[in-house]
C-alpha cells in the first residue's frame, strides 16, 4: 500500500462525490417508502410500512407487476432461442457481409427509444398489434434481442481456443461438439444475456407507453400513470421492490459470469 | 469404425528403413496440399508426401511455416484449398474431421475446462460408444502412461500447463487412433519429463503401429525418435529423409542450418577443382563450375583439432589449416572452441569424453576436416 498522498485523497472524494449523486436518489427512496405521511416529503414526519400494505391492495399495480413478469420472462425464452442460433451464424460462419449484418442486429442499441417506439406504433397500428400480448412481445424483442446478441456473441468468441476442434477430432458430430462442449460453456453468456433481456424488457417505459392499451397494462407504465395522478409515497415503496428486485438479478449474473465480462466489448 | 493395425505390432519398428514402397504399405499420403487464407500468400503450398504404416515423421521449421496448418488440413480441421489426402489410399480429402479416426494432440492443449481430468481422457471413448466400465480402466491406463493417475478428478484449471499437456496427451492416445498427429506435444514439460514423454509416445506409437505426424521445434527431439524428419520453410517441405540423412546430408543451406549447428565459409571454385576461401583453398567432395561463387558448410563436430606444436596431421587429402583458439565453452558433455581461422571464425566441437585433450585460449592449433564433410551450396541459396 503506498502513503496516501494529496492528488489520491482528492480523487477518492471526487469519486465519492460522484458516487453520491448516482445513487442519492435510489437511496432516497427506502426511507421515503417508510413515510407516514400522505404525499412524499422530506423528511417524512413519521415512520409507517402502510404503503408497503396500500401496495399489496393495489390491485392494478399487482396485475401490471405480473403482466411484465410473465412479458419479461416470454421475451428472455424468445431472445434466447432467437439470439443464440443468431451469434453462432454471425460468429462462425464466414460469408460475404457478416461484419455488416452484425452491426446492423445490434444497432436499435443506438437509436433513441422514442424514435424506435414510434416506428413500432406506426408499423403496429394498423395491424391490430396495439394493446396485445402479441405486439408488446414483438416489440420488446426489438429492444432485448440486440443485447442478447452481442452478450452471446462475446461469449462465443471468448470461448477457449480449440475446443471445438478437440471434440470433432475425437469423433464428436457438430450436433454434438454444440450440446457437450459449447453450451455448457457458453453457460455465463445464457445467463448474462436472459437477465439482461429480462431487464431491460422489464424496464421498458417508452416503447411500451406507445403499445400498452386499456386490457394490457404493464408495471412501468402503470406507476408513471399513478405518479402523474397521484403524489403519496406508495411509488416509493414500488419503486423500492423494484430496485430489491433487479438487485437480486444483478447478483445472479454477478455470481455467473461477473457483469463486466458479460457486457464488455463485443467487437 | 475399423481401425487398421500394422503387421508389425509387436514392438520393433523399421527404424531406418527408407520408406520403401511395397515393403510396408502406404498409409498416409499428402499430395500436393495448399493453404491459402483469403488473398494471402498460401501458408502451405506444394506439400506432398506419403507416410508408411507406422510411420512417425517429424516436422520441423521455424515459427509461422506452416506446420499447424498442415496438421489442421490432415485432420480436417481446415479445408484445403487445393490437393489430396488419401488415406489407406481412400480419399478423406472431404471427410469432416469426426469421420476421420485422427487423434489430435493442440498445440494450446484444448482440454475442455468444464470437464475433469478423466472426463476429458474419457470423451473420445464415449464418443464411440465404448462400455463405461471398459472406457474407464482405458482412461485410467492412459492417465498412468502420462503418470497422472492421482489427478483424475482435478478440472483442467487446476492443472500446471505441463500436467494440461500431458492430459492432452493421454486423451489423444486413449482411442488409439490410426492416425496421430502431434502438435508441439511436449513444449511445456521439463528436459526429464520432456525425454521420458517422447520414448513414451515412441513405444505406444511403435505398439499400435500408429502412423503419426510429430510437429517439433527441437530438433534433437526429431531426431531422437521419428522415423523421417520433414524440415519446412515458408509453407513449402524443404527436404523429407532420415534423420542420419537429414544431418549429413541436408540438400539446402536452410536445412543444413535447422538440423544442428554449422560452419559457414564463403569461397570461389577453383580451375583445379579446389575452392578459394580468403587465403586458404580447400578441398571438397563435389564438384562445380570454376569461377562460382560457393557456399561451403562443415558441421563443427567433424573437426579435428591438433596442437600447433606437433607435426602438421596427416594430411592424405584432408584439409588442414593453422588457427588460434579465441573462446571455450564448456557445455556439459562437449567443448565448443571458437577459433580464428585466417578471417574467419570456425566452431569447432568436441567430446569431453573422447577429446585426448583440451586446449586454451590463445593456443595455435590445426584444424583438420575431411572433404566429404564440406557440404557445398551455390552462394545466395541461404536463408
Ligand atoms: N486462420 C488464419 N488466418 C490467416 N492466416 C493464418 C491463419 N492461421 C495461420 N495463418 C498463417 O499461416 C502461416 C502458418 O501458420 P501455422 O500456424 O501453420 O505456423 P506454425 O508452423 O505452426 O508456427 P508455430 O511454430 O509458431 O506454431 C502463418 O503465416 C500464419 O500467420
Ligand atoms: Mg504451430
Amino acid at each position: 500500500m503506498n502513503t496516501l498522498s494529496l492528488p489520491r485523497i482528492a480523487y477518492g472524494v471526487l469519486v465519492a462525490l460522484l458516487l453520491v449523486f448516482l445513487l442519492a436518489p435510489v437511496l432516497l427512496v427506502f426511507p421515503i417508502s417508510f413515510s407516514a405521511d400522505n404525499f412524499i416529503a422530506w423528511p417524512p414526519s413519521g415512520w409507517s410500512p402502510r404503503w408497503y400494505v396500500a401496495l399489496a391492495r393495489e390491485s392494478e399495480l399487482l396485475l401490471a407487476f405480473r403482466n411484465s413478469v410473465v412479458l419479461g420472462l416470454v421475451v428472455t425464452v424468445l431472445s434466447l432461442a432467437i439470439a443464440l442460433p443468431a451469434a453462432v451464424m454471425l460468429v462462425r460462419k464466414e460469408f460475404p457481409g457478416r461484419d455488416i449484418l452484425f452491426s446492423v442486429f445490434t444497432a436499435p442499441l443506438l437509436l433513441p427509444s422514442i424514435v424506435l417506439g414510434l416506428a413500432i406504433l406506426i408499423v403496429f397500428v394498423g395491424r391490430g398489434l396495439v394493446g396485445s400480448w402479441f405486439g408488446m412481445v414483438l416489440a420488446h424483442l426489438t429492444l432485448t434481442l440486440p443485447y442478447a446478441l452481442r452478450v452471446l456473441a462475446t461469449g462465443l468468441k471468448t470461448l477457449p481456443p480449440a475446443v471445438e476442434d478437440a471434440a470433432g477430432t475425437l469423433g464428436a458430430r457438430p450436433f454434438t461438439v454444440f450440446r457437450r462442449v459449447t453450451l455448457p460453456l457458453m453457460a455465463p453468456a445464457l445467463i448474462a444475456a436472459g437477465a439482461l433481456s429480462f431487464l431491460v424488457s422489464f424496464d421498458e417505459v417508452v416503447i411500451s407507453l406507445f403499445i400498452v392499451g386499456p386490457q394490457l397494462k404493464v408495471l412501468p407504465v402503470s406507476l408513471y400513470h399513478y405518479v402523474e395522478s397521484r403524489t403519496d409515497p406508495l411509488v416509493a415503496s414500488a419503486s423500492a421492490v423494484l430496485i430489491l428486485v433487479t438487485l437480486l438479478l444483478v447478483i445472479v449474473v454477478e455470481r455467473a459470469v461477473g457483469l463486466r465480462k458479460a457486457v464488455g466489448g463485443g467487437g | 469404425m475399423a481401425i487398421a493395425r500394422a503387421p508389425h505390432a509387436a514392438g520393433e519398428a523399421p527404424r531406418d528403413a527408407a520408406p520403401a514402397a511395397g515393403l510396408n504399405s502406404v498409409h498416409l499420403t499428402l499430395e500436393a496440399l495448399e493453404k491459402r487464407y483469403g488473398n494471402l500468400p498460401p501458408s502451405v503450398s506444394a506439400l506432398s508426401l506419403q507416410l508408411r504404416q507406422g510411420e512417425l515423421l517429424g516436422l520441423l521449421g521455424p515459427s509461422g511455416c506452416g506446420k499447424t496448418t498442415t496438421l489442421r488440413m490432415i485432420s480436417g480441421l481446415v479445408p484445403v484449398t487445393a490437393g489430396r489426402i488419401l488415406v489407406a489410399g481412400r480419399d478423406v480429402t472431404a471427410l469432416p474431421p469426426y469421420r476421420r479416426d485422427m487423434g489430435v494432440v493442440f498445440q494450446a492443449y484444448a482440454l475442455f475446462p468444464h470437464m475433469t481430468v478423466a472426463e476429458n481422457v474419457a470423451f473420445g471413448l464415449e464418443m464411440r460408444k465404448v462400455s463405461r466400465t471398459e472406457a474407464k480402466e482405458r482412461v485410467m491406463r492412459a492417465l498412468g502412461m502420462v503418470r497422472l493417475e492421482a489427478l483424475a478428478d482435478r478440472k483442467p484449471r487446476e492443472l500446471s500447463g505441463g500436467q494440461q499437456q500431458r492430459v492432452a496427451l493421454a486423451r489423444a492416445l486413449v482411442i488409439e487412433p490410426s492416425i496421430l498427429l502431434l502438435d508441439e506435444p511436449l513444449s511445456n514439460l521439463d528436459a526429464k519429463l520432456r525425454d521420458e514423454m517422447r520414448n513414451e509416445i515412441r513405444d505406444i506409437q511403435q505398439r499400435l503401429g500408429i502412423t503419426a505426424v510429430f510437429v517439433t521445434h527441437d530438433q534433437v527431439e526429431a531426431m531422437a525418435i521419428c522415423d523421417r524428419i520433414g524440415v519446412m520453410r515458408a509453407g513449402r517441405l524443404e527436404q523429407i529423409a532420415t534423420p542420419l540423412e537429414m544431418y549429413e546430408r541436408p540438400t539446402t543451406p536452410f536445412v543444413a542450418d535447422f538440423v544442428g549447428r554449422m560452419n559457414h565459409l564463403r569461397g570461389t571454385r577453383l580451375e583445379g577443382g579446389g575452392v578459394r576461401v580468403g587465403e586458404a583453398v580447400l578441398a571438397t567432395a563435389g564438384t562445380s563450375p570454376a569461377g562460382e561463387a560457393l557456399l561451403l558448410m562443415v558441421r563443427p563436430h567433424r573437426i579435428q583439432m591438433t596442437p600447433a606444436a606437433t607435426a602438421q596431421p596427416e594430411a592424405a587429402g584432408r584439409n588442414v589449416q593453422p588457427g588460434t583458439v579465441r573462446r571455450v565453452t564448456f557445455v556439459g558433455d562437449a567443448l565448443h572452441y571458437e577459433v580464428a581461422m585466417g578471417a574467419e571464425t570456425m566452431l569447432v566441437e568436441s567430446s569431453t569424453v573422447s577429446g585426448p585433450q583440451s586446449f586454451a585460449v590463445g593456443d595455435a592449433v590445426f584444424l583438420a576436416w575431411s572433404p566429404d564433410d564440406t557440404l557445398t551450396f551455390p552462394a545466395g541459396t541461404e536463408a
